[in-house]
């Protein structure tokens, strides 16, 4: 870290970002200090990306001031960023996989000599930015992109940047594509980085990431900043809470009878994930009629493998899913669908609804085997129509209208639309993920009594949510998932915010703090 | 590669996308009426600058195109083909699938159209009845044939991900070349020159009803609105029809709602390729008569690419716009006989209407695949 006479190389003020209704980010304020590491911690939607794009020109700020070396900026685009020394390293990588390591670094950067490109001298500068950082990418300079595994490919993007003279560089969840031993190299290379003067933003929602990693960590939730705190003096679960965050309006809701038999049940579940990398290992899950399981963790940690492969989206590699006894672990999606389980999905705007599409034909999405609506593969859309009818006006869709495109409602009368036709599905299991995200407060407290109906009416229901007090007030059993595993099953009565923090981000509870815990939980009620 | 290499364009891009995405069906038809109209203009413009007389040439557009009774007869013959060529390459955009092999499943029906009948005519005695009953089995033998054709670049994309307009387009070489050489040797017709089939039998045409024409019978375009109608109604009313349109238009939704991504996309490449079947039977019976090398047959099953684009990939929209090209063809093939404008001239205008009308429903289509105009569509 250096004196204090040095503008920061970044420094940003009550950046406002709107998307339609949609407030992304909120007077953000943030400052990158030269030569250091700045974290910047959210759940998805939080609006980390969206404040770093807006530095990067992709986006036009509504309202605030960016400033680069205590100059005023305005980017119109990322190439006038790219000219302030801003360079970003996106998630997908933005290389040309046939062609060679020094062709992508170079790329629309070619020194030339004549109108010809020469090689000779990009080469020599490439080699020599290699050199100070102690890079491995000049060994390999003439290798096609698409030979080189993820890690070397996001050092290839590293000298990309340098090479066209970044000086601050954002790193948008970096670690997600990489292995563990990549993860270390990356940290190497980002340390070797911040030494020789460079300042870097590290997008991410991992936090023992944030934390071995970062200088300082800025938290933002719903596009607002909770906090910006230095690394040396925060702990994951501080960091855990200021994430998730608590809201006031939940409150404790259990159930009013005992739970029934085991409806759902998984044994030994191991799934894979996208990238064939195991997601989900020998997870032990088992839900009861009238009963809710809280599936609580921080993002990324299988929670959405897991529940993919319980809805059949996702094949298992290990273990079996049984419904009612029966075992449903190759069964495919439509048939679990008939077997009554249904499903709100993580991502509303890709799965839970075609945008495209009115109220009424979104009516149908998951219903296609149906008997009300379809006689021997003919569909009958005047029943449909009505079907969608009724979810509109029992649900509160606004506007109020079956004939609205989906894709032109908000976020929260989306959800409250696909939450009424999956239960209006009369299903035996529900499987809810993330059903309040981006929801407003009272779409919010609408679905909460909706899904406490269900589990009185005597449904099992699975409950996946990053935030805590959704969890608290409505489980009535949490299972807390840290990297693929249940790391523990607690009864929330029994747990504190801080204990809960504890596990999402991997530390199992022992004897002592579970015990200590009582007394912490009756300190909570004091403070608040 | 670099997004902020074009930060203007893109934005423009963005714009353009997005206002494209948003045209309502009635706007897009004038879309279609405008750029069919400037291409003309455009083609006008050209047909004076090479010297020669533009108003003559319009006179001989309308003149070829819906003249008389055999103008019309002309127009409608080419009309049917691209309807059906039209509607097998509406069902595998609107799902979502790139069949640019139509062409290739065509020619296999029209080929396979003539060996059955051939085949079969000499165990039926020859009356008009047979004929009826050769055509029909004729045609259900194209569609069998044509629909496992269109089959397999559907099972190489779903189960070995190989790029179906990669595939389609090698399959329609494939096609051509292996029919080209079966007609030139094996199934060459005895005492022929021309590397053709046998003629099929007298008895085995269509009925000449209301037209003249020994090419074309108002029977075959109505075989044609009847698939057509077929199609329209399995898009529209049955579950088949959604799970492929919703695969078309959001695949996550798709596989969300229990469709099974990849079984979808073989039915819908054998579907395409059974109304390519139907095609071929109807370009064989009702138009040649006999198979020849496919080299020389027209391009409908590209051109029906252009239909289905211009069609807005809706299966009842294929009707007119086969029309527009059918029209055109037919103004082509009658300026070239009864005027001195060179032939690669109207070819040249032709293709100027392909590009204006479907240039922006191409865009549209690029638009939503690559996420330009805003990334939620």
């Amino acid at each position: 870290m250096t004196g204090t006479t040095q503008p920061p190389a970044v420094r940003m003020e009550g950046i406002t970002k709107r998307f339609g209704d949609v407030v992304a980010n909120d007077a953000v304020d943030f400052t990158l200090e030269r030569g250091s590491v700045h974290a910047l911690l959210g759940e998805n939607g939080s609006g980390k990306t969206t404040l770093m794009s807006v530095l990067y020109g992709l986006y036009e700020k509504d309202d605030g001031d960016v400033f680069v070396d205590g100059e005023r900026r305005a980017f119109d685009s990322p190439r006038d960023a790219m000219d302030a020394g801003i360079g970003m390293i996106h998630q997908h990588f933005q290389l040309v996989e046939p062609m060679t390591v020094l062709q992508n670094v170079i790329l629309g950067h070619e020194p030339t000599d004549g109108g010809l490109v020469d090689e000779s001298s990009a080469r020599e500068r490439v080699v020599d930015i290699c050199r100070r950082y102690d890079f491995d990418v000049d060994r390999y300079l003439d290798t096609p992109v698409r030979d080189l595994d993820l890690g070397a490919r996001q050092r290839v993007e590293i000298v990309k940047s340098l090479y066209r003279g970044a000086d601050v560089l954002v790193f948008d969840e970096p670690t997600a594509v990489l292995t563990p031993q990549e993860v270390d190299r990356l940290v190497d290379v980002m340390n070797e980085l911040t030494a020789a003067g460079r300042s870097l933003v590290f997008i991410t929602h991992k936090l023992d990431e944030a934390l071995a990693v970062a200088d300082e960590v800025t938290v933002l939730r719903d596009g607002e900043v909770i906090g910006t705190v230095d690394a040396a003096d925060t702990t994951e679960q501080q960091l855990a809470r200021m994430m998730v965050g608590r809201e006031v309006l939940t409150e404790r809701r259990p159930r009013e009878r005992d739970p029934g038999p085991p409806r759902l049940v998984a044994e030994g579940l191991h799934v894979d994930g996208d990238r064939s990398r195991e997601q989900v290992t020998d997870v032990d899950l088992t839900v009861h009629e009238g009963e809710i399981l809280g599936l609580a963790g921080v993002q990324g940690n299988g929670q959405t493998e897991l529940v993919e492969a319980i809805t059949g989206q996702r094949s298992v590699s290990a273990g079996r899913i049984r419904f009612d006894g029966e075992d449903i672990t190759g069964t495919s999606r439509r048939r679990r669908i008939r077997a009554g389980i249904a499903y709100v999905p993580e991502d509303r705007q890709t799965e839970g609804l075609v945008q495209e599409y009115d109220l009424v034909r979104n009516a149908l999405l998951g219903n296609q085997t149906v008997g009300q609506f379809v006689t021997r593969r003919f569909v009958d859309w005047p029943a449909v129509r009505d079907h969608a009818e009724a979810i509109v006006t029992e649900y509160d869709v606004q506007p109020p209208t079956p004939d609205a495109r989906a894709g032109s409602l908000s976020g929260g009368n989306q959800q409250k639309f696909i939450v009424g036709r999956e239960i209006e599905h009369d299903p035996d299991v529900m499987v809810a993920a993330h059903p309040t995200r981006g929801v407003d407060i009272g779409s919010i407290e609408f679905i909460h009594d909706r899904l406490v109906a269900l589990r009185e009416t005597g449904l099992a229901v699975l409950l996946v949510s990053s935030k805590l007090e959704e969890i608290r007030a409505l489980s009535d059993r949490i299972a807390v998932m840290y990297e693929g595993e249940f790391i523990d099953v607690v009864d929330p009565d029994d747990v504190t915010d801080e204990d809960l923090g504890l596990l999402m981000a991997g530390r199992r509870l022992d004897a002592e703090s579970r015990a200590g815990s009582e007394t912490d939980a009756a300190e909570d009620e004091v403070e608040s | 590669m670099s997004a902020d290499d074009s930060g203007g364009i893109r934005d423009l891009l963005d714009r353009a996308a997005a206002r494209a995405l948003d045209l309502t069906v009635l706007e897009r038809l004038a879309l279609a009426a405008a750029s069919t109209v400037l291409a003309l203009c455009i083609g006008l413009v050209v047909v004076a600058a090479a010297g020669y007389d533009p108003v003559a040439f319009l006179a001989n557009v309308f003149e070829g195109s819906f003249g008389d009774a055999s103008a019309t007869a002309r127009t409608l013959k080419f009309t049917t083909v691209l309807v059906l060529t039209g509607v097998a390459v509406a069902i595998a955009f609107r799902a979502g699938v790139f069949n640019i092999g139509v062409q290739g499943q065509f020619v296999v029906g029209g080929f396979v159209t003539v060996v059955t009948i051939l085949w079969l005519a000499p165990m039926l005695p020859a009356s008009p009845a047979a004929g009826v009953v050769l055509m029909v089995l004729g045609t259900f033998a194209a569609v069998v044939a044509a629909g496992l054709y269109a089959a397999l670049p559907g099972v190489l994309k779903a189960y070995a991900g190989a790029n179906e307009i990669i595939t389609t387009i090698m399959l329609n070489f494939v096609a051509t070349g292996v029919v080209g050489y079966l007609v030139e040797g094996p199934f060459r017709g005895e005492g022929n020159r021309a590397p053709n089939t046998a003629r099929l039998p007298e008895y085995v045409s269509l009925p000449r009803v209301v037209f003249e024409n020994p090419d074309f019978s108002v029977v075959g375009f109505a075989v044609a609105l009847l698939v057509v109608a077929l199609v329209a109604v399995l898009m529209v009313r049955t579950t088949v029809g959604y799970d492929m349109v919703t695969s078309g238009y959001q695949q996550a939704a798709a596989t969300y709602s229990g469709v099974d991504a990849k079984r979808t996309i073989v039915t819908t490449m054998t579907l395409s390729g059974m109304v390519a079947g139907v095609a071929g039977a109807v370009f064989a019976i009702m138009i040649q008569g006999y198979y020849s090398d496919p080299a020389g047959i027209g391009t409908y099953g590209f051109d029906a690419i252009a239909v289905s684009l211009l069609a807005a990939n809706n299966p009842l929209g294929v009707v007119p716009a086969s029309l527009l090209f059918g029209g055109l063809d037919s103004a082509g093939s009658y300026i070239s006989i009864n005027s001195d404008v060179p032939v690669q001239l109207i070819d040249g205008i032709v293709g100027l209407v392909v590009l204006f009308v479907a240039a922006p429903e191409l865009f549209r289509m690029a638009a939503r695949r690559t996420g330009l105009g805003g990334e939620e569509r």
